[in-house]
């Protein structure tokens, strides 16, 4: 018996109690600090599918840098808890029936078909896949351009950023 | 040489599933701004869920490439929606969504 199971077990049970409570919680932080549950508890599953440099990258990237943004700005707007907590009347019963809606559609992409034989087996991972030299050589050649194009966005989106959150507009 | 998966790879697709349906549901049902953000996150990382569990089945990192850039662009677009919601605050004091509606008219 391998550990695999319980830790998928661990790690995606704590993802799912931590994302209700994102959605549910009245408190903004207690929001983010549970979002930040379900970030780490992904990084571990990552790990599970040898992903390891993905698996630091949602540490650093999502945990570190864009959770600390979300706390500044829950600090900065100093948002009490809504009141009420959900969008009252009808809105609240279709969302939460077009979320199932999705859900179902979503299970059905995603579970095997009964008679389905074309499903691939699970590949025969190579050694050193998911590490950072193996990731870097393909996205230094082959995803080179999109890799490009990603510096042009996150500059736009420094120069958006800077202009939105100046305190006069023009 | 890393063989098979030990946890069906379909787990990982069904619980990407969930994840990205609480994420729905906190858009749909969530008033404060901030929050639908964060639900936003939790839809965008329940796709790399499943992006690097089908690079985990095919056997190639196309899909942890993927999962780069969908960061990429989550922090792009966190940066500026948060800016956004930080103006909208300083102009109308609310970060309620159902207030914020000029253009409805």
């Amino acid at each position: 018996m391998s550990l695999e199971p319980i830790l998928f077990a661990m790690f995606g049970g704590t993802a799912i109690g931590c994302a209700v409570g994102v959605v549910f919680h009245r408190n903004p932080v207690h929001c983010a600090l549970l979002l930040v549950g379900v970030l780490l508890s992904l990084s571990g599953l990552f790990v599970l599918l040898h992903a390891p440099f993905v698996a630091a990258l949602q540490i650093i990237v999502y945990a570190g840098a864009i959770m600390v943004l979300f706390l500044f700005v829950v600090m900065l707007l100093n948002v009490k808890g809504e009141s009420p907590l959900l969008t009252p009347g009808a809105a609240k019963g279709f969302g939460i029936l077009f979320a199932l809606i999705v859900f179902i559609e979503l299970l059905g992409t995603v579970l095997p078909r009964s008679g389905d034989s074309s499903r691939l087996p699970d590949a025969v991972l190579p050694e050193g896949f998911g590490s950072p030299a193996a990731i870097g050589r393909i996205l230094y050649t082959v995803w080179l351009f999109p890799f490009e194009i990603t510096s042009i966005l996150l500059l736009v989106a420094v120069v958006g950023a800077v202009v939105l959150a100046k305190r006069k507009f023009a | 040489m890393i063989g098979a998966s030990a946890v069906p790879l379909v787990w990982y697709q069904v619980l990407a599933a969930v994840l990205f349906t609480i994420g729905v549901v906190g858009v749909l049902v969530r008033r404060s701004a901030i929050i639908i953000f964060m639900s936003i996150e939790l839809m965008l990382n329940a796709v790399n869920l499943s992006f690097v569990a089908f690079s985990r089945q095919h056997g190639t990192m196309d899909g942890h490439i993927f999962v780069f850039f969908v960061m990429a662009v989550a922090a792009a677009e966190v940066a500026v929606g948060l800016a956004i919601l930080v103006a909208i605050f300083r102009n109308r004091a609310t970060a309620n969504v159902d207030d914020v509606r000029l253009l409805k008219g």
